[in-house]
């Protein structure tokens, strides 16, 4: 076997070890049941004679206000036809992936200042063999997080005899390629930093970035942030996994696979060059605290 | 084993080192000493790969030495002065190891981390949580980790420093007997004196430059301008190391209990002449011994007063 990937497989079993052992993983990841409960619950109390309300129900209504506001009415609206599982999943989903996008770049960025990563390349090992073990130990933690919304959304939609829907099912694939690819420039914003506090930074001002364009592609914002997201969207957009999370998705809605496929296919691709420009830079900056 | 071959490191407008040539043979205990900021780690971490030199070639076992050849790594163990063990707090002695032996691949790697525990007398700890281990026993700790995949050449940055008496001897020991088995070890430190008890060789280098590079015995004898020359009597008569100092070769003078202790030139061989002069006083020498200037001594005539001779030894070398 390559000896990198040998020594990321080594080290992403104990980082995988070392994140099940730490609080933080299962804090996460009750925050996000719970939120998952809040958003079921609320749902089948906003239901009367004429269908589905947000108005009708309090949290509803401040999470549908806000949702239209940055996205749109009939966004909004597509994001509950099929009932609430949809909101809930990718919104339970967000804490389990903060807490893993984030503690990555930082551990990362720590292990580099300390010499854990130097002292790990003496051996058949470096740079690459780390972040990618870090990679690895993030789509692990993912597919575990991923395979728990599921099976709670799936009892809670059997006791409450509510389908999960069509769009629901796509999301479970399309999260974890969406998330894995956003894992690729939490890396990257860790070897191209010299600490922590800067990788942690530039990797929100990654997600925010990417976040502004996907508003953008709602017709419904105006203003600056229209013309913001505008030129951000011509400049960068494709460098986006949120504009093929978005594209997949609509492929879902619209019922042409092809758009769906290929937004995964373009997420892996994309994925791919992130870690390799993470592997250049790591080549020419080195491990050396 | 080690060769390389003008090798220079700038950062920036700073050469850290400046053409620096390595030879060491296979099975050689090899000193590199020099002040803070003398170019040390830097030629470590060029040796090790973790940094790239601005110029010159290195070879290791025989050949160039390319860092991205991950398998030749896997031929050299390496002990840094400063262990992040803070990371790895959360594991035990054994967990800790067992990493380290599986990225080695280490063959049998139970059987080999309870062995080399056992060695340096660690094997009562192996249960125990990294985080609650003392400075020694890390070190200890980072040796067996550095040894566990029988590694041709090891790489030693200031090994002992920080360690009691006790630890010391006991890391000295483990370096004789790694040395025995026939393993090439290069080591940097600032402790001279245990330098002295375990080197074969040993190379001065400041700001970049090697300014001596010798066997312990040669250097030593190059480097003093002066040595000793103890000689042991019956007793001392008061007046007897002022009479000792009006001799034209004898540079300094004095009575140590029943040892008379006398500093003469470099040259030459005054012991004749000495012991003529103690019997025509009718006083009988039990003893003479010469005594080297220490490693100690050495270094701070290098370092304080003779870097040009040294710059110019180096030059002709």
């Amino acid at each position: 076997m390559n000896l990198r990937i040998h020594a990321a497989r080594v080290i992403a079993r104990r980082k995988t070890l070392e994140t099940v052992l730490n609080p933080g993983f299962y804090i996460a990841q009750t925050a996000g049941l719970l939120l998952g409960y809040i958003l079921i619950t609320g749902f089948t109390g906003a239901i009367d004679s004429s269908g589905f309300s947000f108005e009708l129900n309090p949290v509803y209504d401040f999470v549908g206000r806000a949702m239209v506001g940055a996205f749109g009415r009939t966004f909004v609206d597509k994001l509950f036809s099929e009932g609430p599982f949809l909101l809930a999943l990718y919104i339970s989903f967000l804490p389990s992936f903060f807490y893993l996008s984030i503690n990555s770049v930082f551990r990362f960025s720590f292990e580099k200042k300390v010499g854990a990563i130097e002292l790990i390349s003496y051996g058949p090992a470096d740079g690459t063999s780390c972040f990618l073990a870090s990679y690895v130990k993030d789509i692990l933690l993912t597919l575990l997080t991923i395979a728990i919304l599921f099976i709670y959304f799936a009892v809670a939609a059997f006791n409450n005899n509510i389908v999960l829907g069509s769009r629901f099912l796509y999301s479970v694939p399309l999260i974890l390629f969406t998330s894995s690819a956003l894992y690729a420039y939490g890396i990257l914003a860790a070897v191209a930093t010299d600490n922590a506090v800067s990788a942690i930074s530039l990797y929100m001002g990654i997600v925010i970035f990417f976040l502004i364009i996907l508003m953008g592609t709602f017709s419904i914002v105006s203003g600056y942030v229209s013309t913001l997201s505008g030129v951000f969207t011509r400049i960068a957009g494709w460098l986006s996994p949120l504009f093929y999370w978005n594209l997949s998705l609509t492929g879902v809605e619209s019922g042409k696979a092809g758009f769906f496929i290929t937004g995964i296919v373009i997420l892996s691709v994309l994925t791919g060059i992130v870690l390799f420009a993470s592997h250049l830079i790591v080549g020419v900056k080195g491990v050396r605290k | 084993m080690i060769k390389t071959r003008g090798l220079v490191k700038k950062y920036g407008s700073f050469t850290a080192v400046d053409g620096v040539d390595l030879n060491i043979p296979t099975g050689e205990i090899y000193g590199l000493l020099g002040p803070n900021g003398a170019g040390k780690t830097s030629t470590i971490m060029m040796l090790l790969g973790i940094v790239k030199p601005t110029r010159g070639d290195i070879f290791l076992f025989g050949e160039p030495y390319n860092p991205k050849r991950l398998d030749l790594r896997k031929r050299i163990g390496v002990v840094p002065e400063n262990h992040p063990h803070g990371m790895w707090s959360w594991m035990t002695a054994y967990e800790y190891l067992e990493m380290f032996a599986e990225l080695f691949e280490v063959k049998d790697k139970e059987r080999r981390i309870e062995k080399l525990l056992s060695q340096v007398r660690l094997s009562e700890v192996i249960n125990k949580k990294i985080g609650e281990f003392s400075r020694g026993m890390l070190q200890k700790l980072s040796f067996v980790r550095a040894l566990l995949h029988d590694p041709d050449i090891l790489f030693l940055d200031e090994p002992i420093s920080g360690l009691d008496p006790l630890g010391i001897k006991q890391i000295r020991d483990l370096i004789l007997e790694e040395n025995r088995e026939g393993r090439t070890i290069f080591i940097s430190s600032h402790l001279l004196s245990e330098m002295e008890k375990i080197c074969h060789r040993v190379a001065i280098i400041s700001r970049g430059r090697l300014m001596a590079e010798d066997r312990m015995e040669s250097l030593l004898n190059n480097l003093s301008r002066e040595r000793k020359i103890l000689i042991d009597l019956e007793s001392i008569p008061s007046e007897l190391p002022d009479e000792v100092k009006r001799l034209s070769y004898v540079l300094d003078c004095r009575g140590d209990g029943n040892t008379l202790v006398i500093t003469v030139p470099r040259e030459g061989d005054y012991r004749k002449g000495l012991s003529e002069f103690l019997i025509k006083k009718n006083l009988i020498p039990l003893s003479i011994k010469e005594q080297m200037v220490s490693l100690e001594e050495a270094f701070v005539t290098i370092t304080k007063e003779n870097v040009e001779m040294l710059a110019a030894m180096g030059e002709s070398r």
